[in-house]
């Protein structure tokens, strides 16, 4: 359905021309960003390029007038791009500043296209640091970009709903509205208030992803940093090796014989408060941080790895704030490991191995390997939140799902161990089931929906929450009445703050009766 | 008018008061706002007497005020705003649902104070992070959904800390669990499969949580909380810190709290720790008072299940570094006050009387949040109005707690006054009133507004009052719930 | 190979983005982590190597056809390759090669850009990429004296290339360099008027049979002259006959070195003695086609193993930028006595390109020149006096960009620096 004239005249008037398009050889990359194992998808009958708040509210009201969606994205890794007819994407791609970095009461502004290693690199100079989002230094700093954003410095550094400060919003309908300190004083320290806080509002545990406005500007808090102004890379992409580990800074890998000695050193570990991150990745995953050359190479690492460890695991990182401290913290986790009779994953200890997981893991530079790095296109189940033993248990049954697939030769063989992580140093948990399709597959999204339907069923019946991958209609209306009839809730705040349905919200929730 | 017949129906006779002598005490409070008088009193035991309560009330359009803690109150958010009003007391709801060790968290009705959940959670070797020194009848609930400051930053990593879940009726009728608690399944079948309500956040895309705190009991009245609980500490030494310059302290404050080494970390001056530990007035208190410097730091180290010794000594020895490069030094006594002494009065709630009312009976709190670089800027902006409207600032109390982690600043000035002299009430009221404007150019957002300030300061953001009145027509779209407060 | 064989690579994008920037373990601040240009320039993802490698597919699966508008996005980018790079810190899949193969598929379908046929018209007429040259090629020897390799045998084949032979502000950099080589005695020869283009930068605009018809014009030269070594201080050059030659089979045992890493060599040797003290400050900008595209062609032939993974049997190695040519050049440089060098933001494997590859310099000057701007910015940001370089086709765009910014920094090739100090 092509565009109105005078619509597509408008957006370039507010736009200029050069930054609106409708030609297909634009809008079909975005329409289609990935196509492995993937249906074509419909393309958006134009691209837009706002350099600023007051161009996005723009372009939402025109929208609103004209009765078009419109669909907003950042780094745009994958969820935000569905488009259906008479849709229009918001690329925030020029929306790319670092408006403020305010050391003393450590929080940072950014724009939406301000990249995560941007952020942190700036941080790091001033002696502090960010949580990114687990996908990747790649994607946007702003902490309402991802659907999440929990990520590796979680256990110490929190994540995205928790992080957030301040921050404009510019409504379904076109309104801004400034949260917090922004609204009354133009300050960013505080997102919550006056009175009630709009935070609960804009987001949960996940985000609206693009349904329900656009998010223009943020605060995030910011956490000490005890590392150099620059890690010390040296060498050529993508053998990169540390000069030196940074004084105080340390990785490990343990693993354990059952899940639950994992997650009582886990917890210990949380209790204790000397990790800086804590993330309880598989052998599998180890491997992929590891590997540089191919795919070979990755799996002769992880055949390796997954011989030496005895069950489910985890990488634990310190990055001490003293000698003092740093000698306590391994000594404390040395009790802790002694106790719950975990194993060291040698290759880690390797000072060059180490060096390099410890700047990966703070850079978040393995996510793509992890998940991507092969033609097999990614499957999986993203759990909830709540404590960190819930978590575990909700992966463990979702995990026989996945040995299922693994035996009928639908997911490669990564162990199934799961992937869990701490947060808030072990206050809370989170848990995902990682697969790769096999190859070999004709209809990936067979599998997805075998993963799917098992996860949500055991959810459901077994109690363990919502999880954040239960975005769109179809799911909220499946939890909804599982779970104090939060979609009608959900759909009400859609239907108050986007009255015409502009937002498009297939990966949200949508106004429908 | 509703019925009393209907009242007692749900409630029980007992449990509906109508007698004006006892109405009257609801009529008001310590705050300034004006005396308006509820009609009936309710006082509800259980979830469903709630549920009933709101569903008569939509009926017959009766404003109801949720109300948890015991008097005195102080901001009169449980005062009616309008007439005709029903005054829901939620205080004999005491049942404290669960403590749980190993997810660190604690559930219990809006009705229990602090006094009674210390204990519950200390069993479990579990602890509060607390505000500073909430009176005796103060609700654990109430405080959490105040959003007040708490003693701990170091684990205030949101400012909605420690509030985990709830369990609310909104004034729509319809009952929710925020966060984890909302389901899938009963509270029961959650803890069987591992679950305890500690995930606030959610369900999926949307914090409600959020909109009830804050909101002063307009969207809903909530039966059940859950907090964020801390470990007991093994091993804990505190020590205090003064200085006549106040920078000084914020900047080692900054550092301890950026470095998340200490539990306890507040900054008092030297007439509100005198009016906090002193016993016998006015005597200890001028002592104490003459006896401190201005500001006072006072901090806490903890050790808890693993190498308590080494991990405080390790922080003592490293905060001496943080402190040289300050230019201040820390000490276990300073001046009439012990810290240790300190300590266990704060990890309590207040002795009777409550210590903002022993030094003249009354006291009105001026409070908002701020960051790192105005707080010096704010408290002078404070102390200069005080002065120039007759308000000895000597007699001014002033606590300055960091919270989110360092990345706000509680600002907290405390005005002692004498509620039987007129002049001196005027003075407050008018330094209260007229104090906002000058403080919020300066950088102070006032993120609780309360009473009379109320409607100044939500008139500065029309656009978050606008999507703020959207949300409550959402959850209360008849508008019974706490009419008059904020800006609804 | 054809496009089509590049559809399982090209299929593995997984929009993650960091073909955009410098690898993320590199950066080090807000400033300067973009490496692409196109989409730098023009920010719609479509010019973007994602961008690009959905068109590639969607081109095969006849959802997108040769439209003005897909050829101004695919010819708007100067094949830098610095997306292969950052993409290939984590993934296995062939982005450049995808890119070249996107653009033959153009041009053989008969879809080209006009700007760039007038190119290829001159080096199908005069054999240069420099069209409209009134002088001819060798005339940069003028009264050099030096052999002709096309009638005498010679060890060293100085291939001295198009830009440097038809730009006459260019013939100091080869004149320069053939005295360096007769000064450390070389045996060495030019092809003078026999020497013709080596069709790389033909080739990375799609024009793959001009490229082949001429590389064979340039192995009937070099076989003459019994060379076993060819070196050119053109980068492109470097990258055509090291890589793309080798690539098509062509190369044979010849060794190609680019000319800093000769007089690196000579250095090391203690045949070439910097003595002359050089007193500048001066930053080095590598050029795409040495530095990252220097890197050796992988031979690997095999085929995928219907696995859970995309594996190859044998395993299949890919350049991944890590065996580029980063420190020659500056060995060069380090061996000249009085010369301080300050690295810019952007180096080595994530270098900024100057603007001129991929034929944009011809098809789009303001970009080429909008990419070389901001090149000086950052090059005038270190501090630097001059910046130098190791290619003609980066010195022409840089030095335009300084002369039309009014900026202070002196362009050099890294051969007149070296000749100041021998």
């Amino acid at each position: 359905m092509a565009l109105k004239r005078d619509f597509y005249k408008g957006l370039e008037d507010i736009l200029g021309p050069e930054f609106v398009s409708d030609d297909p050889v634009i809008t079909e990359t975005y329409a289609n960003p990935v196509r492995a194992g993937l249906p074509t998808g419909a393309r958006f009958e134009a691209i837009t390029l706002p350099k600023n708040t007051e161009e996005v509210q723009a372009i939402v009201r025109l929208c609103n007038k004209h009765k078009v969606q419109y669909k907003a994205s950042s780094t745009g890794w994958l969820y935000s791009d569905p488009a259906g007819p008479n849709c229009i994407k918001i690329d925030l791609r020029r929306m790319n500043h670092i408006i403020e970095i305010n050391e003393k009461s450590m929080y940072a502004v950014v724009e939406p296209y301000v990249i995560g290693a941007q952020l942190q690199a700036e941080c790091m100079k001033r002696g502090l640091n960010c949580n990114l989002t687990g996908a990747g230094s790649n994607c946007s700093a702003l902490p309402l970009a991802a659907h999440v954003n929990l990520g590796h410095l979680s256990q110490s550094g929190s994540y995205g709903e928790r992080n957030q400060l301040a921050l404009e919003w510019v409504t379904g309908d076109g309104e801004i509205v400034r949260l917090g300190s922004l609204g009354s004083i133009d300050e960013w320290f505080c997102g919550d208030g006056p009175g009630p806080s709009l935070r609960g509002i804009i987001r949960g545990n996940t985000m609206p992803l693009g349904g329900l406005g656009v998010y223009t500007k943020a605060a995030q808090k910011l956490y000490h940093w005890p590392g150099p102004a620059t890690f010390p890379m040296e060498g050529v992409s993508p053998k990169y090796k540390p000069a030196y580990i940074p004084p105080g800074f340390l990785v490990r890998y343990f693993s354990f014989k059952t899940l639950d000695l994992m997650i009582d050193a886990v917890l210990k570990i949380g209790e204790a408060e000397i990790a800086t991150e804590l993330m309880c990745f598989n052998a599998a995953m180890m491997a992929s941080n590891l590997a540089t050359q191919n795919m070979e190479e990755e799996i002769e690492i992880y055949n390796k790895f997954k011989d030496s460890v005895l069950g489910p695991g985890f990488m634990v990182l310190i990055a001490a704030d003293s000698a003092r401290d740093f000698e306590y913290k391994k000594r404390v986790l040395q009790l802790i490991v002694d106790e719950t009779g975990g194993k060291a994953l040698e290759e880690v200890e390797d000072p060059e191995n180490q060096g390099g997981y410890v700047w990966r893991y703070f850079r978040e530079t393995g996510s793509i390997k992890e998940t991507g790095r092969v033609l097999a296109p990614q499957a999986g189940m993203v759990g909830g939140g709540d404590s960190f033993p819930l978590m575990s248990y909700f992966i463990k049954s979702c995990s026989k799902v996945k040995a299922k697939l693994i035996a009928d030769g639908s997911l490669f063989d990564d162990g199934t161990s799961p992937f869990i992580q701490s947060i808030e140093h072990g206050h809370t948990g989170h848990g995902e089931v990682l697969a790769r399709i096999s190859i070999r597959v004709k209809d990936p999204r067979q599998v997805q929906r075998v993963i799917n339907n098992a996860s949500n069923e055991i959810a459901i019946k077994e109690f363990f929450g919502v999880p954040q991958h239960v975005w769109s209609d179809t799911l909220h209306d499946m939890y909804g009445p599982n779970a104090s009839n939060y979609h009608l809730w959900l759909r009400k705040i859609k239907k108050t703050f986007d009255p015409n349905n502009a937002s498009e919200a297939s990966t949200y929730i949508t106004a429908k009766e | 008018m509703i019925e009393k017949r209907k009242l007692v129906s749900i409630v029980s006779a007992g449990n509906v008061i109508s007698e004006p002598s006892a109405l009257e005490q609801y009529a008001g409070d310590m705050s300034f706002v004006n005396k308006v008088k509820p009609d009936y009193v309710v006082k509800p035991r259980k979830t469903d007497d709630i549920a009933k309560l709101i569903k008569l009330a939509r009926e017959t359009s009766t404003p109801l005020v949720p109300v948890s803690s015991g008097a005195p109150h102080f901001r009169g958010d449980t005062v009616p705003g309008v007439g005709g009003a029903v005054v829901v007391d939620l205080s004999g709801m005491k049942y404290i649902i669960r403590a749980d060790r190993l997810n660190r968290v604690a559930m219990f009705e809006p009705g229990v104070t602090f006094d009674e959940l210390i204990p519950a959670v200390t069993r479990e070797k579990l602890r509060l992070n607390m505000p500073l020194l909430p009176r005796k009848t103060k609700s654990v609930a109430a405080s959490m959904l105040e959003r007040e400051p708490v003693l701990m930053p170091k684990y205030h990593w949101d400012i909605a800390d420690p509030l985990n879940c709830v369990e609310i009726i909104y004034g729509s009728g319809e009952m929710f669990r925020t966060g984890a608690a909302a389901g899938p399944g009963s509270l029961e079948e959650q803890w069987a499969a591992g679950g305890a309500q500690v995930e606030a956040a959610g369900p999926s895309s949307a914090s409600w949580y959020r909109i009830i705190q804050g909101s002063q009991g307009t969207m809903g009245i909530v039966t059940w909380a859950s907090a964020r609980c801390e470990l007991l500490p093994s091993l804990e030494e505190p020590f205090l810190v003064g200085s006549s310059q106040l920078d000084r302290l914020m900047e080692l404050v900054h550092w301890l709290v950026r470095l998340r080494i200490p539990n306890e970390c507040l900054i008092l001056n030297n007439c509100n720790l005198a009016a906090i530990m002193a016993e016998k007035w006015p005597q200890d208190y001028k002592a104490i008072k003459e006896s401190l410097p201005t500001w006072i730091l006072f901090y806490n180290l903890a050790g808890y299940d693993y190498l308590p010794e080494e991990r405080i000594s390790s922080q003592v020895e490293d905060i001496k570094d943080i402190a040289q490069r300050a230019g201040v030094e820390p000490a276990h006594t300073l001046g009439g006050v012990s810290a240790f002494e300190l300590l266990k009065v704060v990890q309590a709630a207040s002795a009777e009387p409550y210590w903002k009312l022993r030094a003249k009976g009354a006291c009105h709190d001026t409070f908002f949040i701020s960051n790192f670089q105005k707080v010096g800027e704010l408290t002078d902006t404070m102390s200069g109005a005080a002065d120039k409207a007759g308000y000895p600032v000597p007699d001014m109390g002033i606590y300055i707690q960091p919270i989110v982690q360092g990345a706000n600043f509680h600002c907290e000035f405390n005005l002692f006054y004498d509620p039987e002299n007129a002049r001196e009430t005027g003075r407050v009221r008018a330094l209260a009133t007229g104090t906002i404007n000058s403080l919020m150019a300066r950088g102070a957002f006032f993120s609780r507004p309360y009473g009379e300030i109320s409607r100044t300061i939500m008139n500065k953001d029309a656009a978050t009052v606008m999507a703020l009145n959207k949300v409550k027509m959402i959850l209360d779209p008849d508008k019974i719930m706490n009419p008059g407060k904020l800006c609804f | 190979m054809a496009l089509k064989d590049y559809r399982r690579d090209m299929e593995t994008c997984r929009r993650c983005s960091p073909c955009k920037f410098m690898p993320l373990e590199k950066v080090t601040g807000f400033d300067r982590i973009n490496v692409c240009p196109s989409i730098s320039r023009y920010d719609f993802h479509s010019y973007s190597a994602g961008g690009r490698m959905v068109m590639g597919t969607a081109l095969l699966e006849k959802r997108l056809d040769y439209t003005d508008k897909l050829l101004e996005v695919i010819y708007n980018c100067q094949m830098c390759g610095a997306c292969d790079t950052s993409c290939k810190y984590s993934m296995d899949m062939e982005v450049f090669e995808s890119l070249d193969e996107i653009r033959i598929s153009c041009v053989e379908a008969g879809h080209t850009n006009p700007a760039l046929d007038k190119v290829i018209k001159s080096l199908r007429k005069q054999g240069t990429m420099v069209p409209g040259a009134k002088i001819k090629r060798g005339d940069w020897a003028a009264g050099l004296n030096l052999k002709d390799c096309s009638a005498e045998k010679v060890e060293v084949l100085f291939h001295v290339g198009c830009q440097t032979s038809y730009n006459k502000n260019m013939w100091k950099v080869a004149r320069a360099t053939a005295k360096i080589l007769k000064k450390a005695g070389v045996d060495f020869g030019i092809g003078g008027e026999n020497e013709s283009c080596c069709g790389g930068r033909a080739y990375h605009m799609g024009y793959k049979q001009d490229f082949l018809d001429q590389s064979k014009k340039n192995l009937v030269l070099i076989k003459k002259s019994g060379a076993k070594t060819l070196v050119t201080g053109c980068a492109d050059g470097y990258n055509t006959f090291k890589v793309l030659y080798d690539k098509f089979g062509l190369k044979g045992k010849l060794e190609v070195l680019h000319i800093t890493e000769y007089f690196a060599r000579l250095i090391k040797e203690g045949k070439l003695k910097p003595k002359k003290a050089v007193n500048m400050t001066v930053t080095y900008h590598d050029p795409c086609y040495l530095g990252r595209q220097g890197e050796p062609y992988i031979h690997w032939k095999g085929k995928e193993v219907l696995g859970d993974l995309r594996t190859f049997e044998p395993p299949k190695l890919y350049r991944r930028g890590m065996y580029g040519v980063y420190e020659p050049p500056r060995d060069v440089l380090k061996s000249i006595p009085g010369l301080k060098i300050v690295e810019m933001d952007r180096i080595k494997e994530y270098a900024w390109c100057c603007g001129a590859g991929g034929g944009v310099i011809e098809s789009n000057p303001e970009f080429a020149m909008w990419t070389a701007n901001e090149r000086i910015d950052e090059a005038g940001s270190t501090g630097a006096e001059a910046i130098a370089t190791a290619c003609p086709w980066c010195e022409l765009m840089l030095g335009q960009s300084v002369k039309s910014k009014g900026s202070n920094l002196a362009v050099y090739d890294i051969v007149e620096l070296l000749e100041k100090a021998v």
